[in-house]
């Protein structure tokens, strides 16, 4: 029987969620004289294109990324016995943040990693991303299988499993929360649509775009299967190996970020007081929520 | 002789009234362990004798009715607050136990800016103290990682100590005086006062005691000005960690004082700082603070003595001030880390330690050396040193492990004690101490002998004098 | 210039979509050419009251297969080869993504997904859509035509449904396009839910729990509480992932959007993620410990006090004026 050979392309990010207010106002404002500035950007590689710094936060692997990494490794454990054999291959695009997690991918079982090697910040650039994860997977012609999350970094536009596809040709589903390998060429995959959670099989080759899984947090590997792996060998792909500019990329990209603002949640914050637990209900209750039972 | 579950119930319904009494099972399952067993808490399996009830205390009278009645009765008492306890210390390791909860005396009794202490009720999150003392531009400069969580009791029942001890010291350090009430009931206060020589300094009975001498009911502890905006914080990376324990070291017998005087190895250092630290090397850290001439000539010595060691290289200071800012844990991170152990059985464990100049780095290097040919399934072994001394340093060991081919039940033993027993067999064979600020809790208490060595006689005699009747905490600090 | 509005009847959101993109074209889009829907459906009997639907007075009809976004966009990048149609719209969520990504692929125009309001221009179309997990909106210049966007899932108006006069353009059958079974890759489908979050989006009173409920029997009075008051339930990430509340219940950028008249926030603290999931509320009430938490500042009202006891308190003097 033929081995399914998944690739699964993950991005490192910074982790969001470790900036402060300040860090988002400074970042606000207007974008349009940055298309230059982009380039220049993405030549010294400091990740600012958007203006946004993002610099002093640490790089997390994407959650949806995650999801898909260790998913990948479950089918691989389902059918390790008696079923389809998987060959594993990770994918990023991107610099020398991603190599730690590409030993980590490999001390887990991944059988090849490859990093592309590119400086620039692709935060709102599917299309070029787009162009080179497709461009990998003709090239090498080694993948069944491409799996990947949803989102690509801080677009949040979910548009990425759908241009990979388009560029290949192949069938996508996205938003998937669960796969089963039935036979060296089809996959059982469940995924969230917007009336229902749909259950549908697949015949290869195909992307998957993995959405909200249940499956969330990879696993992580001991310091002996590091050991082990530590000499295993990390594929570095130039774009231009692959026929790709990514700077004329970046200027072709059909549309620019012009503007930032932040999404002001302040409302008046008005502050309850009273003793007790009841009498701050009570209190609640009486100036602001009493008028709104009736819309309830 | 001994009470049944249910009279125990009752007895406490009477002194506390029927709604402070908890008896629902799950909640008693969950009050029979601290986060020493937390694999087996998110497995949903409990070993450890159920308690009978969890008394929810609401003054320094129900206090001490309940330990009257407990001590009565023989029955043991565990103390808590704020329930961030690591070690072991919150286990009720006797069958019909009683956990007396203390988070409902949560009043701020007085913040006094003129004499610069402040008092308030055990069950204070440190959090809202140091959030209401900042309002008037004070801290109180005790700033430990569960600090959104911790209670001031606990933090004062287990010694605690903060991010920025180096100049503010531990809790013990802090302390100015408290109230706590002893198994026969009796309510004893230590005043308020700057220093005394009128004999031992008894507040030291009572700080650290982890629930097994008496219960804390209220503290005093000092408060600082706060002048963040004096703040200075370097980072370097060095080599070594030995090279970086010359740092440390040189730093403060040159009578330099920064908040923060950190040490991070490579291992450790790269769940923080790998966004901006190659792999392999380790990382120092410093916070200069206070009257801005104090803070700048500290930043300064600093940075001279860091100057003599051509290994150093200075981090953008952003990064540091950046990791800085989001240190603490709060009940997101617990929860993420909750979902982490329960999908990977990946679980993140910590040993910390102390020792001299002399033998911190021989501590280090050979707990960790052990710690990786000795036990499996380990993921990562490290760590940093984070409070010095003029004359040491802590060691906080760092590990992860995979849990496999056990039962959550069989964690402790198999991964966890084993582990243990290396760094404390390395820290006391070197002559340093098994436990820098956790607490014993019963996870360490098996080697309190060889730690304490002759003087565990002072330690027995405590215990005899004040809980005779062993009713207090049993199986923590005293072995059962 | 014209724009093609897109309902998709083969799947059963079509009201939802119609209530939303009557809402988007009404206060959303502003510089708008004269716009068209274009319907497609799938069973006959769907025809009529899909037309009612629709948010424009012109509608073309096109019979399709069920759930075959593929044959869509082949039909659409057919339509976009008709030089006057420069601009699709489609739906929020995850079929409004795959469809305006498609076509504007297939055709070289562009694509702009969760769009928050569009401004269309002559040369340029801008548009504002969240990013950065919602803790920013980035505006965007769309220049490369047909665009194709989809609006953003917050866009729904009861209001919007008004019924109105239409004329139907055309009325086409397309079910062939798609090709026979055997040219498909997808076979087997199966809906195996309904929507399992559907109460939680159109949920108008609702309450959520945060991991500051402290204990699985924290989330669980909290959840009683919400019974009692007849208010929907739902939880943070963090509560969700400790088992404290099925998935289901998860609100936040990974779960559910809503946008309840009232919702109480209880011991959570409020960051973007969860934040998202309850930001067009009509009011918010939190109750935290924590003064400092973010919440406190994007709610409404704030109580700082145990979530657990406060909610109980709270059920006791809203559960009889709901009865």
């Amino acid at each position: 029987m033929n081995a399914m050979r998944i690739l699964v392309r993950f991005k490192v990010t910074p982790d969001y969620e470790a900036l402060r207010e300040a860090d988002w106002a400074a970042g606000e404002g207007d974008c349009s004289d940055r298309s230059g500035a982009a380039e220049a950007d993405a030549r010294a590689g400091s990740g600012v294109a958007s203006g946004v710094e993002t610099r002093y936060v640490p790089r997390i692997l994407d959650c949806f990324d995650e999801s898909a990494l260790e998913m990948a490794l479950r089918m691989r454990d389902a059918t390790a016995s008696d079923g389809v054999p998987v060959d594993l291959g990770a994918i990023s695009v991107g610099g020398r943040e991603v190599e730690p997690h590409l030993k980590t991918l490999q001390a887990l079982g991944y059988e090849r990693a490859t990093r592309v090697h590119v400086d620039a910040g692709l935060d709102f650039a599917p299309t070029v991303t787009a162009s080179i994860i497709a461009r990998y997977v003709q090239e090498t012609n080694k993948t069944d299988l491409l799996m990947l999350g949803c989102r690509n970094g801080p677009d949040d536009a979910g548009t990425l499993p759908f241009l990979v596809a388009e560029e290949l040709g192949w069938p996508c589903v996205t938003q998937v929360t669960e796969v089963m390998v039935l036979s060296d060429d089809r996959v059982r995959v469940a995924h969230m649509v917007d009336d229902g959670l749909l259950r549908v099989t697949v015949r290869l080759p195909c992307v998957l775009g993995v959405g909200n899984a249940v499956v969330a947090r990879l696993r992580v590997p001991t310091l002996t299967a590091r050991l082990a792996r530590r000499e295993a060998h990390i594929e570095h792909v130039q774009t231009s190996d692959l026929g790709i500019d990514v700077v004329s990329g970046l200027a072709g990209e059909s549309y620019v970020l012009t503007g930032l603002e932040v999404v002001r949640r302040d409302r008046s914050g008005t502050i309850i007081g009273g003793q007790t637990p009841r009498e701050k209900a009570q209190t609640l209750f009486d100036s602001h929520l009493k008028s709104l039972m009736g819309k309830l | 002789m001994s009470l049944s579950r249910e009279t125990i119930v009752e007895g406490l319904k009477h002194i506390l009234g029927a709604d402070s009494v908890v008896t629902d099972e799950r909640i008693l399952r969950e009050s029979s362990i601290d986060r020493f067993r937390m694999f087996e808490d998110i497995h949903g399996v409990y070993t450890q004798p159920i308690p009978a009830a969890v008394a929810m205390a609401r003054s320094t009278e129900q206090v001490a009715g309940v330990l009257r009645f407990a001590n009565e009765h023989g029955i043991n008492v565990v103390a808590r607050t704020g329930r961030t306890a690591t070690e072991g210390g919150l286990e009720t390791a006797v069958p019909d136990s009683v956990v007396l909860d203390g988070s409902g005396m949560n009043q701020i009794v007085v913040i006094d800016a003129y004499n610069m202490q402040a008092t308030c009720q055990c069950g204070v999150p440190l959090q809202v103290l140091e959030d209401r003392v900042r309002e008037q531009g004070l801290t109180t400069g005790h700033s430990p990682q569960s600090k959104p969580l911790a209670h001031m009791g606990g933090l004062t029942a287990t010694r605690s100590i903060g991010q920025l001890s180096t100049l503010y010291g531990g809790i013990e350090d802090m302390i100015v005086g408290l109230e706590a009430v002893f198994p026969d009931g009796t309510v004893t206060r230590i005043k308020n006062v700057p220093r005394r020589a009128v004999g031992p300094d008894i507040r030291h009975v009572i700080i650290g005691n982890e629930g097994t001498l008496c219960y804390i009911t209220e503290v005093t502890v000092k408060l600082f000005p706060y002048l963040p905006e004096n703040n200075i914080f370097l980072g370097y990376t060095v080599d070594t960690m030995k090279t970086g324990f010359e740092v440390l070291r040189e730093v403060m017998v040159n009578g330099y004082r920064p908040s923060v005087a950190r040490l991070y190895d490579p291992a450790d250092g790269a769940y923080h700082f790998a966004h901006f630290v190659p792999e392999g090397l380790s990382v120092l850290i410093f916070v200069a603070e206070g009257p801005a001439g104090i803070a700048k000539a500290t930043a300064e010595g600093i940075e001279a003595i860091v100057a003599r060691h051509p290994e150093c290289r200075k981090v953008e200071s952003r990064y540091i001030s950046t990791w800085f800012a989001d240190l603490n844990w709060g009940p997101d991170k617990i929860a993420r880390e909750r979902e982490g152990i329960l999908q990977t059985g990946n679980i993140n464990r910590t040993t910390e330690v102390s020792g001299d100049w002399g033998c911190i780095n021989d501590i280090y290097e050979n707990a960790l050396r052990r710690i990786i040919e000795e036990i499996p399934d380990i993921t990562m072994a490290g760590g940093h040193s984070s409070h010095s001394y003029i004359n040491g340093t802590n060691m906080y060991f760092n590990y992860f492990y995979n849990v496999v081919d056990c039962g959550p039940e069989e964690e402790v033993t198999k991964y966890h004690t084993p582990i243990n027993r290396i760094i404390c067999e390395e820290t006391l064979r070197h002559g340093g101490a098994i436990v820098h600020h956790h607490g014993l809790g019963k996870a360490r208490t098996p080697w309190v002998k060889d730690e304490y060595g002759s003087s565990y006689y002072i330690l027995e005699g405590l215990k005899r004098a004040f809980d005779p009747k062993g009713i207090m905490n049993k199986g923590t600090i005293i072995p059962a | 210039m014209r724009s093609l509005v897109v309902l998709d009847g083969t799947v059963g959101t079509a009201d939802r979509q119609a209530r939303a993109l009557g809402a988007f074209l009404r206060d959303g889009s502003t510089g708008h050419p004269a716009a068209e829907t274009l319907v497609f459906f799938s069973d006959d009997r769907d025809m009529g009251r899909l037309v009612e639907q629709a948010p424009t007075r012109g509608v073309r009809l096109v019979k399709t297969a069920e759930r075959r976004p593929d044959a869509i966009v082949d039909i659409l990048s057919a339509a976009a080869r008709d030089a006057e149609n420069q601009l699709f719209i489609f739906t929020g969520g995850y079929s409004g993504t795959e469809l305006a990504t498609r076509l504007a692929h297939r055709t070289g125009g562009t694509v702009m997904t969760d769009a928050l309001s569009i401004e269309i221009g002559p040369e340029r179309l801008t548009c504002r859509r969240p990013v950065y997990s919602n803790h920013m909106v980035g505006s965007f210049e769309l220049a490369a035509r047909p665009w194709c966007v989809s609006i953003d899932v917050s866009w729904d108006d009861e209001a919007a449904a008004a019924r109105r006069e239409h004329v139907v353009l055309s009325s086409t059958d397309e079910t062939g396009a798609a090709g026979g079974p055997d040219e498909t890759p997808f076979e087997d489908l199966e809906l195996v839910e309904p929507p399992p979050t559907g109460d939680l989006e159109q949920s108008r009173f609702l309450v959520v729990a945060g991991a500051g409920a402290g204990s699985r029997d924290g989330v669980e009075r909290i959840a009683a509480a919400a019974r009692r008051m007849g208010a929907e339930f739902a939880v943070s990430r963090p509560v969700a992932m400790s088992a404290w509340a099925p998935m289901d219940r998860l609100i936040g950028v990974s779960g559910t959007r809503t946008a309840p008249e009232l919702c109480i926030v209880a011991g959570a603290s409020g960051a973007p993620a969860l934040y998202w999931g309850i930001e067009k509320a009509g009011f918010i009430a939190a109750i935290d410990l924590d003064e400092r938490a973010p919440i406190a500042k994007s709610a409404d009202a704030v109580i700082l006090d145990d979530g657990v006891a406060v909610i109980e308190e709270l059920a006791e003097i809203i559960a009889p004026k709901r009865e």
